[in-house]
């Protein structure tokens, strides 16, 4: 017998359970980390430098080190990246040359972060003899997150109603004076949204730092950008793996504070996002 | 009467699809002239071509002359810039910047000149007495442009484009999103920038061809059929095709 009302409630219990499969982990990781991770942080975790082989002390330039990183990568990929998104929306032409080049983009995105590092190493370290560098980490991570930020200003840049574009140009603008006062102001919110979300991606990889910047124990600040750094989620790793005897606490409080930066970055760009909607009325 | 646009033998191509078919007419200075017709029969893209916007479609082409001052705007060394200062457009939808009111206005003085603020205070001023919402908005020049009605974002769309200090403004429908009462008064308003500007005007809607224009073209399919003085257009047709429209026979 068929009941429609059971194959409902079958249906939604299933669907339930998979949401909560995904939820449950998730949410656990976070409950763990905030649990064991709490107890380490204090001002001076934050501010001190790692001390006995980084079993006790702070992280401080691991958190600087990852600033600078983020900060370096996002002041390479974000001019080249909105040029290039304003060149695709805005000017190139709908052949099959462009539409290679916008599914290449979207495909980039999909590349393991290993394989960034790698061409990093190559590129920046190896050919360009920048050794590992603050240089070459940053823009190995700007290369990282330049097809987040294309695709996301792209995005944004073609939500911008055509009308706008035809009354400027029909009141006498030129291409450029309407993409600069006219599409650029309302493209800008989903701009900042998709490089904000870059900028928690670069925050949080290990693999292309790991061959281009990363000190595996440097309890002090870098002097120039050809420096390396230390950085929070390769700090991680070695705390967690290469260095016997490290306190839990530590590991966690590690985590914690990688995963707090994280998270309070993909809020910022949730709430920019959310004023945003809230504004827009055409 | 001076002719300030004069169309010869005009052809347009969508792609393969022929939209104009050798237009020929005459606007005079000054004068508000009508297109009506049926929907689809090229009223926006004949409209579109006086200030060549039809350029931002891809796969158009055009052949024939426009004569805007006896300049030939088709040209391909045309200026661009100052064909569309000179010759400007209101569109179907009132469609204001999401800007203040202030800022819209403004934004088609900054594009052309550098300005003084007290120069652009003035500017602003003017182009919106002209559309007689100085009164009601002198205190709101700062607010959003989009909490207006649909009748005083058409003005402001009016005034932004007067702004600029245009010779001709093209009109496509620029009155079917309003309701009567607003349309008779955006009527009222053509009569008066008559006096200013040369006006053409894209209309549905008969009776306002009747009562705001001076001459009045009927298209179909792609071809003008029959231009002259609106009184002869709606009284004595001379084609049959534009009496059968009139009286009500076309869709
Ligand atoms: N971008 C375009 N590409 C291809 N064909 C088009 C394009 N724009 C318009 N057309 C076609 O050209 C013809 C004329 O269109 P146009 O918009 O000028 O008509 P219209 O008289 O203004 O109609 P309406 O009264 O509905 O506004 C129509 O058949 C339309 O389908
Ligand atoms: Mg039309």
């Amino acid at each position: 017998m068929r009941n429609p009302r059971r194959t409902e409630k079958i249906a939604f219990f299933f669907l339930f359970l998979a949401t909560l499969l995904i939820v449950i982990p998730v949410g656990l990781i976070v409950v763990i980390i905030i649990q064991k991770g709490l107890p380490a942080i204090n001002w001076q975790f934050l501010s001190d430098m790692p001390r006995q082989g980084m079993r006790s002390g702070g992280i401080f330039p691991a958190i600087v080190g990852t600033i600078y990183l983020v900060l370096g990568a996002i002041i390479f990929a974000l001019p080249i990246g909105l040029l290039a998104a304003i060149y695709l929306s805005e000017y190139s032409k709908d052949n099959f040359l462009t539409r290679i080049i916008k599914l290449a983009i979207v495909n980039l995105a999909g590349v393991p972060s290993v394989v960034y590092g790698l061409f990093g190493l190559a590129l920046f370290v190896v050919f360009f003899k920048f050794g590992a560098s603050i240089l070459s980490g940053a823009l190995t991570l700007g290369i990282m997150i330049l097809p987040i930020i294309i695709t996301a200003s792209r995005e944004a840049l073609e939500s911008v109603p055509d009308s706008f574009r035809e009354v400027s140009l029909s009141l006498g603008a030129s291409k450029w004076q309407t993409i600069r006062h006219i599409v650029l102001p309302n493209a800008i919110p989903g701009i900042l949204t998709g490089t904000i979300l870059g900028l928690g991606r670069a925050a949080g990889e290990t693999a292309p730092i790991l061959f281009t910047v990363a000190a595996f124990y440097l309890p002090r600040l870098p002097k120039s950008i050809f420096d390396q750094v230390m950085a929070l989620p390769y700090h991680l790793y070695v705390i967690s793996t290469q260095v016997p005897n490290v306190d839990e606490k530590i590991r966690y409080g590690t985590a914690l504070v990688l995963l707090a930066l994280v998270l309070f970055m993909n809020l910022i760009a949730i709430i920019i996002r959310y004023q945003f909607r809230k504004r827009k009325k055409w | 009467m001076n002719t300030k646009i004069k169309v010869n033998n005009l052809d347009l191509w969508y792609g393969t699809f022929q939209a104009l078919k050798n237009v020929n007419a005459a606007f005079n200075e000054k004068e508000i002239t009508a297109i009506i017709g049926p929907s689809g029969c090229g009223k926006s893209t004949l409209l579109r071509t006086m200030n060549r916007m039809n350029d931002l479609i891809e796969g158009v082409r055009i052949e024939g002359k426009i004569l805007v001052d006896y300049v030939n705007i088709l040209d391909s060394k045309a200026d661009l810039i100052n064909l569309r200062k000179k010759v400007g457009m209101v569109f179907q939808r009132p469609n204001p910047f999401p800007l203040s009111i202030y800022e819209n206005i403004a934004f088609g003085l900054r594009i052309h000149d550098s300005i003084k603020r007290d120069e652009l205070d003035e500017a602003v001023k003017q182009a919106l007495t002209q559309v007689a919402l100085w009164d009601e908005l002198k205190d709101k020049l700062n607010k959003s442009a989009l909490n207006l009605s649909l009748e005083q974002r058409q003005r402001l769309c009016i005034a932004r484009l007067v702004a600029v200090k245009p010779d001709v403004l093209l009109m496509d429908e620029p009155c079917s999103s309003l309701d009567p009462q607003a349309t008779a008064r955006i009527e009222e308003l053509m009569r008066e920038l008559k006096n200013r500007y040369t006006i053409i005007i894209v209309t549905h809607n008969m009776q306002q061809a009747a009562r705001v224009s001076d001459d009045t073209g009927f298209m179909l399919l792609g071809e003008l059929i029959e231009f002259a003085k609106t009184g002869d257009i709606f009284t004595k047709p001379k084609d049959k095709r534009t009496e059968d429209y009139i009286t009500g026979r076309y869709g």
